[in-house]
């Protein structure tokens, strides 16, 4: 049986990522995260972190979702920034003369990225039960939490393929990635949540970061509730990764050759 | 289909200004080598990426294995192999890259493993298979480039510039490698700047500047047609002193650009040396005089490129 094209370049994408700095990158770092910020945080916020209706849990069961919640924007960074990386040492052109479509390329692309998402995310989940952390899992919960993952990598895996789209130089691609990385990571509830005492300014950046939208559904799935907010979440993620995708399509389409 | 690769009146330009093909026009046989020569810029590199389905043309028909570029994009891909001008690579081993390459053109693994260890052999490439492509020099990553494409089956095999950075003894391996292909009825379209190699591994060529083809033969042709000056020295061995109109006697003097008379040699440069030398040669003998050698260089295809050039 022949093997899709798509799964070909989904392996090859891969087998090329599987390095040393991807590794830590996606799997080092969020441990660290988890497991350094994690302890240093819960022995000052002694009191717990306030989720909502008179509610605390500790610092690292609250962590923990948001750790998970990042290895979407580490595997859609690293899925969207192949196409940069192949079109700087010239393997996009010579998939492109290759036998694939542009759409097998692409696909290769995004699924790599949520292959990604998915083995990070179930390697934190395993680590943060050893903290130990509490789930609460039953079917919602699970689906909602696959669908903000698959929903939240597509969405920053399209947000890289712009950027990659985009980028005319070595430089201005890390410039960018760099920025957005500290800006999305930290500007998030991945880490904090937003209290009556975030500033205003930090409160709207916060508040409008996809990954906020991904972290907050996946911490209401497994350790919270389950509400009408948390779809709300989950809507308006769906939205925004509609947005994103099909700008980088756009981007994408006219892409011929390298940088 | 007569032709494996069929370019009728091609138009390419960039942003609507820059015209990089300009009605372009040549047909590459099945088997045949075609080699496209032309300084930088000339349009070579845009020829082959229409061709391969990269870039669109503006006017004008490109067929491929009788498939239209435009159109059957998916069917010529399957096809191919390309080498390109640029690097292109994997970032990861060299074998990964070999593998990687057999696993896309969807080799069983068994046939990739020999496939890759044939290559590897034969390209000189087993003290660096275990190396980062990253780590190599450009030679080698060149090597890597073009030993990679015999992964896969192809009926066509288009390089732009494919020799660049590679020392003598690899380049007329790897020529005559392709060469080998041939015989099996691999169709090669080849763009080079190096001439020498054109001539050696071409069955015909096409010469563009500005888009345009500005000539077209076999070396041999192309050196007849457009052969620029030629040497005939003969070497003689005699006390009498030869004479200048001696020599040249009964010759069209527009034949001859330029003649010079030692003690022991007679050097005349013209471009209708086949013409004249039998005549001279005659010339000489009625002098009583006995030639001892005769010399006459070949016209290289530097020379026809040069004089296509400034026409």
């Amino acid at each position: 049986m022949r093997m899709p094209a798509f799964l070909r370049l989904t392996i090859r994408n891969i087998i090329v990522n599987i390095d040393i700095g991807t590794l830590i990158f996606m799997l080092g770092l969020p441990t660290l995260y988890l497991f350094v910020m994690g302890f240093m945080f819960q022995g000052i916020v002694t009191a717990g972190v306030p989720v909502g209706a008179a509610k605390t849990v500790s610092y690292t069961t609250f962590l923990a979702p948001g750790i998970i919640a990042l290895e979407s924007f580490t595997a859609g960074n690293i899925g969207g920034s192949m196409l940069w990386s192949d079109r700087r040492w010239g393997m996009f052109e010579r998939i492109m003369v290759g036998p694939f479509r542009r759409i097998d390329y692409l696909l290769g692309i995004i699924t790599v990225s949520i292959f990604f998402a998915f083995v990070g995310s179930l390697i934190m989940l395993g680590f943060a039960l050893t903290i130990p952390i509490s789930l609460h899992v039953t079917i919602e919960s699970v689906l909602l939490s696959v669908f903000a993952i698959i929903v939240g990598t597509m969405l920053f895996s399209s947000l890289f393929l712009i950027i990659s789209g985009l980028s005319k130089s070595m430089q201005a691609y890390n410039t960018i990635t760099i920025v957005l990385f500290f800006m999305l990571d930290f500007a998030s509830t991945s880490f904090y949540p937003i209290t009556s005492k975030t500033p205003e300014w930090l409160r709207i950046m916060s508040g409008s970061n996809p990954l906020s939208f991904i972290a907050n559904i996946l911490r209401d799935s497994l350790i919270l509730n389950v509400t009408s907010g948390t779809l709300f979440y989950a809507l308006i993620l769906f939205i925004v990764m509609v947005a994103f995708l099909l700008t980088s399509l756009r981007i994408y389409k006219n892409i011929r050759s390298g940088i | 289909m007569d032709s494996a690769i069929t370019v009728d009146d091609l138009v390419k330009s960039y942003d609507g200004k820059k015209i990089a093909v300009d009605h372009l026009s040549f047909r590459v046989g099945y088997g045949e080598i075609y080699g496209l020569l032309g300084r930088n810029g000339a349009g070579k590199s845009t020829t082959i990426k229409i061709l391969t389905t990269l870039i669109n043309y503006d006017s004008g028909n490109a067929k491929v294995l009788d498939y239209d570029v435009s159109k059957n994009g998916s069917e010529i891909r399957k096809r191919i192999g390309v080498v390109q001008q640029e690097e292109a690579f994997d970032f990861t081993t060299v074998e990964n890259n070999f593998k990687l390459y057999g696993m896309l053109w969807e080799l069983k693994r068994e046939e990739r493993k020999s496939r890759m260890e044939e290559l590897i052999d034969f390209f000189d490439l087993d003290e660096i298979r275990k190396k980062r492509m990253y780590d190599l020099s450009g030679g080698q990553k060149k090597r890597v480039q073009v030993a990679r494409e015999f992964m896969h089956d192809m009926d066509i095999f288009f390089l732009d510039e494919p020799t660049v950075g590679l020392d003598p003894i690899m380049r007329r391996k790897i020529l005559d490698f392709i060469r080998e292909y041939t015989k099996k009825g691999l169709t090669v379209l080849f763009t080079t700047q190096n001439l020498e190699e054109a001539d050696y591994l071409c069955d015909k060529i096409g010469i563009i500047n500005n888009g345009k083809k500005v000539a077209e033969g076999t070396s041999s042709d192309l050196k007849t047609k457009y052969g620029a000056l030629r040497t005939l020295k003969i070497g003689y061995d005699s006390t009498i002193k030869l004479d200048k109109d001696k020599v040249i006697d009964g010759i069209n003097p527009l034949y001859i650009k330029e003649i010079n008379i030692t003690s022991d040699e007679v050097t005349v440069i013209s471009s209708y040396v086949e013409k004249i030398v039998n005549k001279i040669l005659q010339n000489i003998y009625n002098a009583g005089i006995k030639t001892e050698k005769i010399l006459i260089d070949n016209p290289t295809l530097d020379d026809v490129f040069i004089k296509v050039m400034k026409k």
